[in-house]
C-alpha cells in the first residue's frame, strides 16, 4: 500500500497521471485553455512508448466526444478531456453516449462561458452537462483529481452503472496550480483498476450490431430514458463501494459530500471544488471568531446524494448554498436541488441561502465569507446575495471608462 | 366535441384537408384545432391528421382513438393491418370512405360497426382538378358537410385561406371551390350523439426494475430483422416486369435503392412488393422498358 510516489503536479499533469494509471487505450484530444497541458502531455506519453495504444486529434469536440463513445463500445478503456465552449460544442454528443450506455472518463477544467469571453473558471460549463446523464466527481485539490479518474473508470465500467464519469476541475486554480500529489505505483493501480471487461456486447466486425436506432410512441424510448435513470441512481452506491475499496487500498477516503466541520455547526456553506479550500479556512478563521461555522462539500454531483446532503443539513440553522454558476432568471443552479434534498425534512434549517460568486474567474475573497455570515444573520434578506463589492465596480468601472471613453475630434 | 380522423397517404393532402375543415370550423365561430401526424417516412406512406370541432374550449391533444367522424380518403389502405383505420371506430362513428366499392359489402368485409358513407371522389376531383388523387379539397367538403358544422361559405373561405398559402392562383381556387361544393351536394350532414363521458379512473403503474446494461441499453444485435418492418404501403404507383420483354440483364437488381429485387433461380428478376417503395427507379433504368408501372389501386385490383 502506497508505494507511489509524491511529486508537484498540476491539477491537468494529475488528470494526465490518473489516465496513464487507469491503463487508457484510446485518447481522442481536442485543445482548449486550459485544458490543453492534459493532451499534450498525454500525447507525449503515446508518442514516447509509456502509454500503449492510440492517440488522436480530433476536429472538434463534437466528433471527440462522438470517437469516445464509439471506442468505448469496442470494449477499449477511452480518456478524453474539454473545457468551457468545448463542452458547449460537444454537448449534443455527450447526450448522445451517454444514451449508448458506454464507460469512459473525461475531465472538464472548469471554464466560464462566453459571452463576455474569458479564459477564468467558473462552474456554468460543467453545469451545462448536468442532465446529460453524465455520472459527475468535482475535485478539489489535485489528489483528488488524480484519485477521482482512477475510481471513475471503476464506476464508469461497472456492470450497472455504463456510463461516462465526468471529473470537473477548476481551470487555472487547480489546472494549472501544482501541489504534491501522490501518484500510485502502477501495479496497485492495475490491481485496484484491471482491464475494462465490457458488460454489453461490443462492436466487431463479425458480429453486426447497432448502438442506437429511432424509435417512435414513446413507449420504447422512455423505457431506455428510464433505465439510464435508474442506472445513474445506482451510480452512488457503486461510488460508495468504489470508494471504500480505494481507501482501503491507497488510504484516501471519500464520500458523496465531505462534510467539515458541520456537526455542531450552526450555520454551513454549501460549495464544490477548489473554492471549498477557501471555504474552509474562512470557517477556521469564523470559528476562531466565535461563529460556529462548517462547510459541506459535493464530491458527487451526479447522481446527486440527496440523503448525505440531508442528514449533513438536518438540524443546522443556516445554510449559504454558495454557487460558482447562474441560470438567469432563476440564480445559483446547485441552490435548488439542496433545498429540494430538504424539503419537508423535520429538522430542515429555517433559512436556506443562495449566493453566487466566483463567477468568470473573480475572486472569493475571505471577508465575502463573513459578508455572508451576515446575510445569513439578516432576517430581510431573501437572496439571492450576488458576492460582488466596490472593488469589482470599481474595476469594472475602470474598463468601461476606456471601452466608453468619447474621442475628440481631429 | 366533434372529433375527426382522417386517414390518406402523403401527398394526397391529407394534412391540408384537416386544416381546411379546421379553419372553416374557426370561421364558422367553433372552437378548433387540427393536427397531422407523420414520421420520418416520404410521399406515398400512410399518414393520418386530426380535425377536433366544438363550442367550448377544446381540452384536448394529440391522436384521437375514438373519432365521431372518421375520413378514409384511400382504400388501399383498408386491409393494411399496419395502418388499421377503423381501428377505434365504434357504432357512434360515422365512417366516410373514398371508394368505388359497396358500403354493405365493406362493412360485412372489414367488420365495421357500422354502415359507412361511401362515395368516390376520384371523378369529381379529375372533372374539376384535372387529377383524381388530390384530397385536399374533397375530403375536406366531405367531412364539412357530414359534420354538419360548417356552412359551403365557411369553406370556401377556408379553401382560400389554406390554399391560397400554398401559392394558388384565383383560377385554381375557385375550381377547389366547385369541387367543394359539388362534394356538399353529394352529401348531408350525419347525425351525431354526445358520448357519455366515462369517470377516470386509476391505473397500476408498471415498476421497472433497473435491468443489465445489454438489456438496458438501446442495442440492436440481432441481424436481417428490417425484413419485418413492411415498406411496401409507402407506395402510390408500382412497378410489374414482363418477362416477355425483360433480357434478365439485372440491371434493375443492381439500381433498386431499396435492394428488394432478387434473381431467382433462373436469373430472372423478382420484386419484394412487401418492400419495393415504389420509387419506380426500375422502371426508369430498364434498358428495355420491360417495367410497366400501375397506380396502386389497379394493382390492388390485378393481385
Ligand atoms: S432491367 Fe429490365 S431487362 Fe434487365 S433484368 Fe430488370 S426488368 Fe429485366
Ligand atoms: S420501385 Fe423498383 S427500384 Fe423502387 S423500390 Fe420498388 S423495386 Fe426497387
Amino acid at each position: 500500500m502506497n508505494n507511489g510516489k509524491r511529486r508537484m503536479l498540476t491539477g491537468n499533469k494529475a488528470a494526465a497521471w490518473g489516465a496513464r494509471r487507469a491503463g487508457i487505450e484510446y485518447v481522442p484530444a481536442f485543445p482548449i485553455t486550459p485544458q490543453t497541458e492534459i493532451v499534450e502531455t498525454l500525447a507525449q506519453w503515446f508518442a514516447d512508448g509509456s502509454l500503449k495504444g492510440r492517440f488522436t486529434n480530433m476536429d472538434s469536440e463534437h466528433s471527440m466526444f462522438m470517437a469516445a463513445g464509439a471506442a468505448a463500445a469496442t470494449g477499449v478503456r477511452v480518456f478524453t478531456a474539454s473545457s468551457s465552449q468545448g463542452i458547449l460544442y460537444g454537448l449534443e454528443s455527450l447526450y448522445t453516449v451517454t444514451g449508448w450506455r458506454v464507460p469512459f472518463v473525461m475531465v472538464n477544467v472548469s471554464r466560464a462561458l462566453a459571452t463576455p469571453i474569458t479564459l477564468e473558471p467558473d462552474h456554468n460549463d460543467v453545469m451545462s452537462t448536468r442532465d446529460c446523464g453524465l455520472v459527475q466527481l468535482h475535485a478539489e485539490t489535485c489528489q483528488e483529481v488524480l484519485d477521482f479518474v482512477l475510481m471513475g473508470y471503476k464506476i464508469a465500467e461497472h456492470s450497472q452503472v455504463s456510463l461516462p464519469v465526468l471529473v470537473n476541475m477548476d481551470g487555472f486554480v487547480l489546472s494549472f496550480s501544482r501541489e504534491p500529489v501522490l501518484i500510485p505505483d502502477e501495479k496497485e493501480a492495475r490491481q485496484f483498476l484491471p482491464s475494462f471487461e465490457p458488460a454489453q456486447p461490443v462492436f466487431n466486425a463479425t458480429a453486426p450490431l447497432a448502438r442506437a436506432s429511432a424509435v417512435f410512441g414513446g413507449g420504447t424510448y422512455m423505457y431506455f430514458r428510464i433505465q439510464q435513470d435508474l442506472a445513474a441512481r445506482h451510480a452512488e452506491t457503486v461510488f460508495n463501494e468504489t470508494a471504500k475499496e480505494f481507501g482501503e487500498r491507497f488510504g484516501r477516503f471519500y464520500e458523496p459530500v465531505e462534510r467539515f466541520q458541520t456537526d455542531d455547526a450552526d450555520l454551513v456553506f454549501v460549495m464544490s471544488n477548489s473554492f471549498a479550500t477557501k471555504g474552509k479556512a474562512a470557517v477556521q478563521k469564523l470559528r476562531r471568531q466565535g461563529i460556529k461555522a462548517g462547510l459541506l462539500k459535493i464530491s458527487l454531483f451526479r447522481p446527486f446524494p440527496a440523503e448525505a446532503v440531508a442528514s449533513a443539513l438536518m438540524g443546522r440553522e443556516k445554510v449559504a448554498v454558495i454557487d460558482q454558476n447562474l441560470s438567469p432568471g432563476v440564480g445559483g443552479i446547485t441552490y435548488p436541488e439542496i433545498v429540494t434534498a430538504l424539503y419537508g425534512r423535520p429538522g430542515a434549517p429555517k433559512k436556506i441561502l443562495s449566493v453566487i460568486g466566483g463567477l468568470g474567474g473573480k475572486d472569493i475573497r475571505e471577508n465575502e465569507f463573513m459578508t455572508v455570515v451576515d446575510k445569513l444573520n439578516d432576517p430581510e434578506e431573501k437572496g439571492p446575495v450576488y458576492l460582488y463589492d466596490e472593488k469589482d465596480w470599481a474595476q469594472f468601472q475602470a474598463l468601461a471608462k476606456i471601452a466608453r471613453a468619447e474621442k475628440g475630434g481631429p | 366535441m366533434l372529433r375527426v380522423r382522417l386517414h390518406g397517404r402523403g401527398g394526397q393532402g391529407i394534412k391540408t384537408a384537416s386544416q381546411i375543415l379546421g379553419s372553416a370550423a374557426f370561421l364558422a365561430g367553433h372552437q378548433a384545432q387540427d393536427f397531422p401526424l407523420y414520421g420520418a417516412e416520404r410521399r406515398g406512406a400512410p399518414i393520418v391528421a386530426f380535425a377536433r370541432i366544438d363550442d367550448a374550449p377544446i381540452l384536448e391533444r394529440g391522436p384521437i382513438a375514438i373519432p365521431d367522424l372518421l375520413l378514409i380518403g384511400d382504400d388501399t389502405l383498408l386491409e393494411d393491418p399496419q395502418v388499421a383505420p377503423a381501428c377505434g371506430a365504434d357504432e357512434w362513428t360515422t365512417i366516410f370512405i373514398n371508394t368505388e366499392q359497396e358500403a354493405l359489402k365493406l362493412k360485412d368485409r372489414l367488420s365495421l360497426p357500422g354502415l359507412p358513407v361511401v362515395c368516390s371522389l376520384g371523378p369529381l376531383t379529375r372533372k374539376h382538378l384535372g387529377d383524381p388523387r388530390i384530397l385536399s379539397v374533397s375530403l375536406a367538403a366531405a367531412g364539412g358537410r357530414l359534420s354538419g358544422r360548417v356552412s359551403l361559405d365557411h369553406l370556401n373561405e377556408a379553401i382560400d385561406i389554406e390554399l391560397g398559402a400554398l401559392g394558388l392562383d384565383r383560377q385554381t381556387l375557385k375550381k377547389n371551390q366547385d369541387l367543394a361544393a359539388e362534394v356538399f351536394a353529394a352529401l348531408s350532414p350525419a347525425v351525431f350523439e354526445e358520448r357519455q363521458e366515462k369517470p377516470l379512473v386509476a391505473g397500476q403503474l408498471k415498476v421497472l426494475e433497473q435491468q443489465e446494461v445489454a438489456q438496458a441499453a438501446p442495442l440492436i444485435t440481432a441481424t436481417g430483422n428490417m425484413q419485418e418492418r413492411k415498406t411496401g404501403n409507402w407506395r402510390v404507383q408500382h412497378p410489374v416486369i414482363d418477362y416477355g420483354e425483360c433480357n434478365n440483364c439485372l440491371i434493375c437488381y443492381a439500381r433498386c435503392p431499396e435492394g428488394v429485387i432478387a434473381a431467382d433461380a433462373e436469373g430472372k428478376p423478382v420484386i419484394d412488393y412487401d418492400h419495393c417503395k415504389g420509387c419506380l427507379i426500375c422502371a426508369q433504368e430498364c434498358p428495355r422498358h420491360a417495367i410497366r408501372t400501375l397506380w396502386e389501386r389497379e394493382s390492388h385490383e390485378q393481385r
